[in-house]
Formats: structure tokens, C-alpha cells, sequence
């Protein structure tokens, strides 16, 4: 059997994919990325480090008699997703940390470390699945649709996946939660985390408030107007706001209003109703490719939000940049998210939005 | 493979005869030591007869040690405690308080808090790669009014000895107080305190040499005033309130005893392990020094550094392949931080992967050799991996 090096983040999930690789005869280490500090953050009354998932995966590590290590990975953490993350904001886009940590630090991370300690596998408890074969191996979505977590996995490096084992991708959430429970983990109780991990107060800009030089555009007040230019309310920094976000706007607005576009070098936030929100086509960049890259005029389906259906499409043009055009409009194309660009279930690859359009003549 | 333990430095088990010691005080012999009846006077008679045990191990007087429960409580009360006295017997003055560079940070931390509480004008001195001190500046810094000086007797991380005689002379001639944290030192070097006068206080850990773990006890010389850190009942002659642990006691008071009768035999043992073993390893391997080579070092301490590999990845190699050795100290290891030690013996980037491989009782020379092969085979393929 192979040594397995499994990520554990002191949550269920990785607890459980932890369990299951043991049951299945790997000789299996087990670690976890320390990425952040929380004793910097003025709030918390948090301690140092997410030391409640090191400790928490420390005891599920030592239940299963397992080694158990902490790897610090918090300067390359810092660099490639914190400040991509409050880079992303002030240039008036949504950023997906998640898959930029998967994308750029945790995986190739988990991998370096991994070769270096004699692992031939490197496993996490995503709720994706992959297929090995002779000529590549195939990552494809989750069993379990409330779950699926394949739209954080696009930006892998292609040469990884033989690697890589995701032991939760036939399961269900539920089932997992049984597991631990059977076993009687530490963490079978635990719930779901939500917010993003270094974000502990849940409230991103006060993240930008202290990472961005002061006082930055982003976070300073501006207009809200709608397309035609009329100025409708102010906003408070144009940072607090995503596109295909609903917008109140008190009284006098009988229809619900929506976020267009954010304009950073105006600090304008565009608002609009649902029908002025839709776009047909969506140009995509720095691409990544799980598989071979589709070509012009395929058909391929594309998932623009986490939890969000993929949606048909045609590549319109494939070089630096991939722009694609929807079957049908789609509300809600938000630059900086993920485009992660299927074909069934399996995950071809994807990019960052960097701009919706109306196609041709409206 | 079976796994080889190299890091008595971090901790012991408790032995045998220490455990059977402290037996009977977990429920035959459970009175309260201040209770006047039969229970109570039965756990003040195995507290005192503690104390004098330990006492005669150390060259000190029953009434010089106080039981506080480890190491760096001791430390804690020592700097603190002696700052506060000379303060208060100087009308509040700010004490000078000298450090070395390379303490634990049981008093390192210490004395920056109490720098920072504007109780103490914190001076750093530093040491040299074979362990001696630069005396002149420390001299003339004492000259200078009423001052603490805290120095290790042997570093914890490389086992350096540092020249506390020395210092218990300059301490003697200034009339300041010297404080040494001897945790590494007892069992290992000879300590006799009825030799050495200049050492007003010392630390002792129980659980470093084969005894309980959160035992310690700190040494006061008659007459140096301390000022105690917790307020409550009167035990250990007010300095350390709260119910006493008369089993943590009598189980530090045995281990102490055993090593200091053990300590010839012991140390001869455990020296020559360690040159074998520091021998081996750069005799197989390019790139790797010994830490303080140069140095008089006790004898259960190989700090080696290897160039080239990362030390993370060192040491969680070696912990797959069964041995236990620690990077920094072990309290360190968990944040990821380089070690202050070697940063002030051989500055910040070195570039090398430090590691502390420490001997003790369940060394022998099987698995000192055993450890050895896997030690070079290990360094060899993460060389070849880089």
C-alpha cells in the first residue's frame, strides 16, 4: 500500500477522508496547513493560528493513530491569496479565495512536502471525484450536488492529478456525518465552516481597511447611478459591493434593484433591475486546463458562482483569454469569480471572469 | 523498527523508583500539610523529609528551597520576584537586569515583560560559539547599582555550559543577585550549592530528570529577599501559597536525589554516546557542524546542523522513521520559529537545519547507532530530493 499524505483541516470532512484511507490499508500521515494568525486580527477572542483546527485534527490524527503535522505555509498564504484577495476588491472585483489557495498554495504545497516525505499521494476531503486511467486521470464533480465542491479545483496543475485521492467524492454529506459518528471522531459535531478563514470577524472590509493604504478609493464614498448616469444614492466604498448583488435603495424604487457594475476609477456603483443584468457572453482569463482545452465552436457548460447550475455554452474564441457565449442570458456574471468549464461531469478547466457582455446587436 | 527516543531534553519518563516514592500520597497519605492532625502531620513530615532530600542533593539548606510547581514558575518567581524585592528595597528604583542571549524563554520573556512594565532596565549580553562571556561590560553594568543577573547554568537547546562561576564571582564582588536556571544542568554537572556562594537563586524541573512533570523547585540563599507572585494561604514561607503537592514533592525530591547520586556514572555514559554519535554523523555526512564544538558542553546535547535540507521536513522524516529529536526547543516547535539560540550563536540565516538530538536513560548504543544510520540515510535522500 502507499503512504497517503491527507490534508486535515481539523473539520468533519477531512476527518473523515483521513478514516477512510486508514480502513483502506494506506499507511497515512496527516496534516495541517497553518495559513493565518488569528492573534493579529484586533477582534478574536480566537487563539493563535487556527489552533482549534490543529487541535482538532491533532486528536482525530492520534484516534486513528496516525502522524500528524503542522505545516507553515503562512508567508505563501499571504502573498498569493491575502493580498490577491484585497488586490481583487480594489479593483472593484469578487475574488474566490478558496480557489486561489487551492489553486496556488495548498495543493502544490501538500505536493512539494509530500514527495519530500516519501508520500506517493497527496488526499483532501473535498467532495470531488477523480478517475485514474492509463492516458490521465479525470476530475469530476461530487456525488453528493449539495456538496460538490469541484468549482474550488479547477486551477489544480494539470500534472498533479495522478497524485490525488478524494476518498468523499461518492459520498454524501450525510453519509460523511455518519462516519465520524460511527467512529466517533472528535469532529462529528462540529459544523460547517462558512466564512473565509482568515476573515474570522465575517466582515471583509475590515480586511481591506487595514491592508489597503489609506484613504483608498475602494473604501471611500461614492455615487450610485444608474446606467443612463442618473445619481441615485451614495454608497460608502465601492468594496462593499458584488455584481448581481441586490441593492435596497429605500423609498421611490418600487422595482428590486441590482449591482451592474462597479467603475473603481469613478468609485461609481451602477445599479439596475434584473432584465439590465442579464449578459450572454462571458470573456474568461488566466486559464487553467484539466484536460485537453475545448477548441472554437465546442459546446461545453459553464459554472459561473459556487452552488450555481453550469450553464450551456459555445467557445467563441480560445488564446490568452476564453470568451464564451451563453445559450441563454445569465443574471449575475460577477468579475473576479471563478468560470469553471464542464463537459458532463467532468471538470475541463476555467479561469477568472474578467468582463460580461451583451452579444452583438440588442 | 522499534523507535528511539532522542530527546530527553524536552522530557523523561518518570522512574520507576520515583513512582513507587510518590505512591502511597495519591490517597493513603492525602492530609493537607497545614492541617494539624494525624493526616496533615503525616504530609508535612514526607513534604519536610522532601525538602531536606532535596536540599542535601544540592548542597543548599532545608529552609533555601522552595517547592513551586516547574520550571518555569521557578523562573517566573525568580525574575520577578527578585526585580520586586530590589525595587522595593532601593524606594521603587528600576533594577538593572542582565540576561543572556540565549536563555530559555521562561526568563527571556520574563525579563522583557517586566522591561516592558517599566519594573526593570533590561540589558541582553550575549555568548560566544564556545560559551564564554565577554565579563568587562557585565562587570561594570553591575557596578552600576542594585542589579538581577539571570544566566543558565546549561542551555537547553546545545548544551553549552555557560561560566556561572564566573558570574557568582562578579555577582559576589557587585553585591547583585545572580539567578541561574539549572533545569539542564542538575544530574548532569556537578551542582553544589554550599561551593558556588554567589548563586542566590536556581531552578530545578522535576520532569527533565525522570521525575513528575509540573514539579520544580526554586533555590533562595538566606537572606535575598523575594517578592511572591501569588497571594493566598502561607505555604512555602509565603512565597508559594496554595495546598501543597506533596506527592510532586516527594517524586521531584527522589528523581533529584537519583541523579545526583547517578550523575558520574551517568554523565560518563551518556558523553560518550554523544561523541559517538556526533562522530558518526560527520564522518558520514558533508555539511553538517556541531553546534558549540568548541564549547564545554553537558553531556546528553548534539545540536547538529545540516546544510542544504529544511528542518521541518528534517525532523517530521525522522519522526517516520521512529526517532524523536526536536528542532527548536520543544515549547518552540509548534510555532514554526527559527531558534533565538542558534540566531545568537551563529546569526539569523545560517542556512542550516539545526536539529537537538538529546541522550538520556533510554539511550544505549544499539539504538544510538541504530539512530545514527537512519539520521545519514534520511539527510542523504532529502539532499538528493532538493
Amino acid at each position: 500500500m502507499s503512504r497517503v499524505l491527507v490534508a486535515m483541516s481539523g473539520g468533519v470532512d477531512s476527518s473523515v477522508a483521513a478514516a477512510l484511507l486508514v480502513e483502506a490499508g494506506h499507511e497515512v500521515v496527516g496534516v495541517t496547513m497553518k495559513t493565518f494568525c488569528y492573534s493579529e486580527t484586533p477582534d478574536s477572542g480566537k487563539t493563535c493560528c487556527g489552533l482549534d483546527g490543529i487541535v482538532d485534527a491533532r486528536r482525530v490524527a492520534t484516534a486513528l493513530d496516525i502522524p500528524h503535522y503542522v505545516f507553515d505555509v503562512e508567508e505563501d498564504f499571504t502573498r498569493d491569496v491575502i493580498d490577491d484577495f484585497v488586490r481583487e476588491y480594489a479593483r472593484g472585483r469578487t475574488p474566490n479565495p478558496c480557489v486561489r489557495c487551492n489553486s496556488n498554495t495548498k495543493f502544490r504545497d501538500l505536493l512539494r512536502r509530500g514527495e519530500a516525505l516519501g508520500c506517493d499521494r497527496i488526499a483532501t476531503g473535498h467532495y470531488v471525484r477523480i478517475e485514474h486511467h492509463d492516458d490521465g486521470s479525470s476530475l469530476l464533480r461530487g456525488l453528493d450536488g449539495g456538496k460538490d465542491q469541484s468549482y474550488f479545483l479547477w486551477g489544480l496543475p494539470r500534472e498533479m492529478l495522478p497524485k490525488l485521492l478524494f476518498p468523499l467524492g461518492d459520498l454524501t454529506k450525510r453519509e460523511v456525518r455518519e462516519r465520524a459518528r460511527a467512529l466517533e471522531l472528535a469532529t462529528a459535531e462540529k459544523p460547517e465552516s462558512q466564512e473565509i478563514c482568515f476573515v474570522p470577524t465575517g466582515d471583509y472590509r475590515d480586511l481591506l481597511a487595514k491592508k489597503l493604504p489609506e484613504p483608498h478609493p475602494a473604501l471611500r464614498p461614492g455615487p450610485i447611478v444608474r446606467t443612463d448616469g442618473t445619481v441615485v444614492g451614495e454608497h460608502d466604498g465601492y468594496a462593499g459591493f458584488t455584481v448581481g448583488q441586490r441593492r435596497g435603495l429605500g423609498g421611490g424604487f418600487t422595482e428590486p434593484l441590482f449591482v451592474l457594475e462597479v467603475r473603481p476609477t469613478t468609485r461609481e456603483v451602477v445599479v439596475g433591475t434584473r432584465d439590465e443584468l442579464r449578459r450572454d457572453q462571458v470573456e474568461v482569463a488566466e486559464l487553467n486546463w484539466l484536460a485537453d482545452a475545448p477548441g472554437e465552436g465546442d459546446r461545453v457548460a459553464v459554472q459561473m458562482r459556487y452552488r450555481a447550475p453550469a450553464v450551456p455554452a459555445t467557445v467563441r474564441a480560445r488564446g490568452e483569454a476564453l470568451v464564451l457565449e451563453l445559450d441563454e442570458g445569465y443574471p449575475a456574471i460577477t468579475p473576479g469569480q471563478s468560470a469553471v468549464v464542464f463537459d458532463g461531469a467532468r471538470v475541463l478547466g476555467g479561469g477568472r471572469i474578467v468582463e460580461a457582455r451583451v452579444a452583438a446587436a440588442v | 523498527m522499534n523507535p528511539v527516543y532522542l530527546d530527553h531534553a524536552a522530557t523523561t519518563p518518570v522512574r520507576p523508583e520515583v513512582r513507587e516514592a510518590m505512591a502511597p500520597f495519591a490517597d493513603s497519605v492525602f492530609g493537607n500539610p497545614s492541617s494539624q492532625h494525624r493526616w496533615g502531620r503525616e504530609a508535612s513530615a514526607a513534604l519536610e523529609n522532601a525538602r531536606a532530600d532535596a536540599a542535601a542533593a544540592l548542597g543548599a539548606r532545608n529552609a533555601e528551597v522552595y517547592f513551586v510547581r516547574g520550571g518555569t514558575e521557578a523562573d517566573n518567581l525568580a525574575v520577578c520576584g527578585a526585580c520586586r524585592a530590589l525595587a522595593a528595597a532601593t524606594d521603587g528604583g528600576r533594577p538593572r537586569l542582565l540576561v543572556s542571549a540565549i536563555e530559555h524563554h521562561a526568563v527571556l520573556h520574563v525579563a522583557e515583560s517586566m522591561a516592558e512594565a517599566g519594573e526593570a532596565q533590561l540589558e541582553i549580553f550575549p555568548v560566544r560559539e564556545d560559551g564564554s562571556l565577554d565579563l568587562d561590560p557585565i562587570r561594570s553594568a553591575l557596578a552600576d547599582g542594585p542589579a538581577l543577573v539571570s544566566c543558565m547554568w546549561v542551555n537547553n537547546e546545545t548544551g553549552i555550559v555557560l561560566p556561572v562561576e564566573d558570574l557568582s564571582r562578579l555577582a559576589l564582588e557587585a553585591d547583585a543577585i545572580l539567578h541561574t536556571d539549572a533545569v539542564q544542568a542538575v544530574g548532569k554537572l556537578p551542582v553544589d550549592l554550599g561551593a558556588v556562594e554567589g548563586i542566590h537563586l536556581l531552578t530545578v524541573s522535576g520532569h527533565k530528570i525522570y521525575g513528575p512533570k509540573g514539579t520544580g523547585l526554586l533555590f533562595v540563599r538566606r537572606g535575598v529577599g523575594l517578592a511572591p507572585l501569588l497571594h493566598g494561604g502561607g505555604q512555602e514561607r509565603k512565597l508559594r501559597p496554595g495546598t501543597e503537592d506533596v506527592a510532586g514533592a516527594v517524586g521531584l525530591a527522589a528523581a533529584l536525589r537519583l541523579a545526583v547520586d547517578e550523575r558520574e556514572a551517568e554523565a560518563a555514559r551518556l558523553t560518550a554516546l554523544r561523541e559517538r554519535l556526533e562522530a558518526r554523523l560527520t564522518d558520514e555526512l558533508e555539511g553538517v557542524v556541531v553546534a558549540g564544538a568548541s564549547a564545554r558542553r553537558a553531556p546528553h546535547v548534539a545540536n547538529m546542523g545540516f546544510e542544504g535540507i529544511d528542518p521541518t521536513m528534517l525532523l517530521i522524516n525522522l519522526d517516520l522513521e521512529g526517532i524523536a529529536a526536536s528542532g527548536a526547543s520543544a515549547c518552540q516547535s509548534g510555532s514554526g520559529k527559527g531558534s533565538h539560540v542558534i540566531e545568537a550563536l551563529y546569526g539569523a540565516a545560517n542556512g542550516r537545519a539545526h536539529v537537538r538530538f538529546s541522550l538520556g536513560h533510554l539511550s544505549d548504543e544499539e539504538n544510538v547507532s541504530r539512530a545514527a544510520d537512519k539520521i545519514v540515510e534520511v539527510v542523504r535522500r532529502l539532499r538528493g530530493a532538493a
